[in-house]
């Protein structure tokens, strides 16, 4: 099990029992770590029609073989479970120091079952591991909570929270590391609050058995180096992910006013120069990082510090709500990520409100007094603290998630529910980009972007084809880049710098003793992709091609302004696409697996069809 | 003297594999762009010092610009 801590830690927040219990080498062997791993623990544990928040859906908190080593980026991890927002698989990766903390503990993954009487914290330092009890932290915000823990348990602890939105069920509460990372998507928070599970707290002092370490540190130190010599790091170093805002801008992807525009005529003034000049601080990585893309800010304005805005949320709380101050943004920014909310549903849910509000559907009596007006950033900051408190007729119908607030309210409200699968779309606006917009159809999650990042794509061949070399790039994309989520390393000195692909399969090898190829790897990660689409179809009733449908917005509505302005994808289109892709991956017409394809993968047994 | 514009990495591919192009001083950069046969819609970003700077700048005689794709994203 070289590569691998070989064991995993099993907590029953029930009875408080916690047993370790060997990693099993062939699911290791078939699915690697982390998001692989978390698959498999979910698919096979998970009894089919688990409520996500009752006692028998469980969290797994999962590293992959190359967390915490000196591999480039080795600093990611992922939460799997049964999603409460969306009901079918939820699988969010996030960064900062915990990973290599959990691997040199000891620890593959972390199994999370059953649900605390009370609330407690899971305290792990290296074998030992108790449940302790949180009452006084119960209503605690993330970052107080981090550094409450620091200060009580020592700085080398590193620390997993979940704020009040994850306590008071926020169908998507993240979960909160590093004073801000996040876990993001699909309500692991939320699940993790349902056990009344408040934080993690870890310390390791373990090392990582490696097959050929000479060889594994002279890979790695190769792919070190060329990321350090990459052309692009000084710029991806000092600007971010916040660097593609301006580009999203100017091609019409920037959601605007949920997502009625892509292009935002206050853009300049969240550009990333704006950004960097403004309120960056420092620059913050993540374990193991050479690009440090993380940027610590202070809004003098509001007098807030918040790692961040990043791209995502700025698109979200920011030109998707019509705010044009970034330090407004960042003042959305930081009271998410105190009370545990994803900002990219949040925010997502925020929009469809506002839309609702300007064409008249929610009036004042409706939203408890706010004015909520596209632009208005102090009605969105008193809308985050009543979601996250579930405050209000408003707050807590936005605390359902989008799709769940459009069928409530209805009056044609679920044509601007921008969500797919009833996940919040992120951001980059897709009226006017077919790749883009099957990759957001078909992620395993829902409507989320990092699963296949196909609109560079999309404009370099032409945005408005349909063809079958589209949907072909989808899902090489959603090997690739799912792939790093299983090996527990970022993508990002992929995507960012341009380190080769060639490093990995050589330095898993090494790591391993288990002679990889990229091919091999490639093969893997399709495996688990079956793997996800069958949780869907295992857990969602009548599961099919309409789960894949995209937000009527960019198949019936032409967007206004910019450089797509008039644009949208025809809703043939959009279905056509989908036919290519459901025909290359082996799917049927509604997007189940042919049990050929599960042969092919070696699935069949698992999944018994 | 002449303006530096440097493509990077596929971006190249536009170029014939150029590295580094000679161009004189005057247009914008997103002029360049379309001169030496780069979509501008496909530049992330323009590098002048490290610093971003818009695509209708003017860069001057001697100054070196960096041209960027985005191949990945977030």
């Amino acid at each position: 099990m070289d590569g691998y801590a070989g064991r995993m830690l099993r907590v029953n927040l029930s009875d408080g029992d916690i047993t370790t219990e060997p990693t099993p080498e062939e699911v290791i062997h078939d699915f690697l770590g982390a998001r692989g791993l978390g698959a498999y623990l979910l698919w096979t544990e998970v009894p089919q029609g688990a409520d996500p928040l009752g006692p028998d859906n469980k969290l797994f908190i999962s590293t992959g073989p190359l967390s915490g080593t000196l591999f480039p980026g080795a600093g990611k991890m992922d939460f799997t479970t049964k999603s409460p927002l969306t009901g079918g698989y939820a699988g969010a990766s996030v960064g900062g120091m915990l990973t290599a903390e959990i691997k040199y503990a000891g620890y593959d993954s972390i199994i999370l079952e059953g649900t605390s009487p009370k609330p407690v914290y899971l305290y792990i330092d290296d074998n030992a591991a108790e449940l302790r009890d949180a009452e006084a932290y119960w209503g605690m915000g993330s970052f107080a909570l981090e550094k409450r823990l620091k200060d009580e348990l020592g700085e080398e602890f590193q620390i997993a929270t979940v704020g009040p939105a994850g306590e008071n069920l926020v169908k998507y509460a993240c979960i909160s590391h590093d004073f801000g990372r996040q876990a993001g998507r699909g309500g692991v928070g939320t699940v993790m609050g349902a056990k009344k599970l408040k934080a993690i707290a870890v310390r390791g002092s373990g090392g990582i058995p490696i097959a050929d370490t000479a060889e594994f540190a002279r890979i790695a130190k190769e792919a070190y180096r060329a990321c350090k010599e990459a052309e692009l790091l000084d710029v991806w170093t000092r600007y971010g992910t916040m660097m593609v805002t301006s580009w999203c801008d100017e091609n019409g992807a920037l959601p605007t006013r949920n997502f009625q525009s892509g292009s935002f005529e206050q853009g300049s003034s969240i550009y990333a120069p704006t950004f960097r000049e403004k309120i960056v601080v420092t620059d913050k990585g993540c374990f193991g990082c050479p690009c440090p893309c993380g940027k610590y800010s202070y809004s003098k304005k509001h007098d807030v510090y918040v790692e961040g805005p990043e791209y995502e949320t700025n698109g979200m709380m920011g030109s998707d709500l019509g705010v044009g101050d970034i330090e407004d943004i960042a003042k959305a920014n930081q009271l998410c990520d105190e009370l545990g909310l994803d900002t990219i549903s949040a925010g997502g849910a925020i929009a469809w409100a506002m839309e609702c509000y300007e064409k008249g559907i929610l009036d004042r009596d409706q939203t408890d007094g706010l004015d909520l007006r596209f632009g208005n950033a102090e009605a969105t900051f008193a809308l985050i603290e009543r979601i996250a408190r579930r405050e209000g007729w408003l707050g807590n119908l936005l605390a359902e998630g989008v799709k769940h607030a459009a069928a409530e309210v209805g009056q044609g409200s679920e044509k601007w529910a921008i969500h797919v699968k009833g996940m919040e779309q992120s951001a980059y606006d897709t009226h006017d980009a077919t790749s883009m917009l099957l990759a957001y159809m078909t992620a395993d999650v829902g409507a989320h972007h990092n699963r296949a990042w196909a609109i560079t794509y999309d404009i370099s061949v032409g945005r408005d084809l349909v063809t079958p070399e589209k949907a072909a790039k989808v899902i090489e994309l959603q090997h690739i880049r799912p792939l790093m989520d299983a090996l527990g390393c970022c993508r990002l000195q992929w995507v960012e710098l341009g380190m080769s692909l060639d490093y990995y399969a050589p330095a898993m090898t090494a790591l391993t003793g288990v002679e990889y190829s990229w091919e091999n790897l490639l093969h893997i990660s399709e495996r688990v992709w079956n793997l996800t689409r069958m949780i869907w179809v295992r857990e969602v009733e009548g599961f099919g091609r309409e789960w894949d449908a995209p937000p009527s917005r960019f198949v019936e509505e032409p967007a206004i302004g910019g450089t797509t302005d008039g644009k949208f994808t025809p809703p043939e289109a959009a279905q056509r696409m989908l036919d290519y892709y459901y025909e290359q991956r082996g799917w049927d017409d509604d997007g189940i697996p042919r049990p050929e394809t599960l042969e092919r993968l070696g699935l069949a047994e698992l999944v018994e069809v | 003297m002449a303006v530096t514009l440097i493509p990077t990495g596929m971006l190249r591919e536009y170029t014939g594999g150029q590295d580094r192009l000679e161009l004189a001083a005057g247009p914008t950069v997103a002029e360049m762009l379309e001169e030496v046969d780069i979509p501008p819609a496909v530049v992330a970003g323009v590098v002048r010092d490290g610093e971003l700077v818009p695509k209708d700048y003017r860069p001057r005689d001697g100054e070196t610009i960096r041209v960027l794709v985005i191949m990945g994203g977030g």
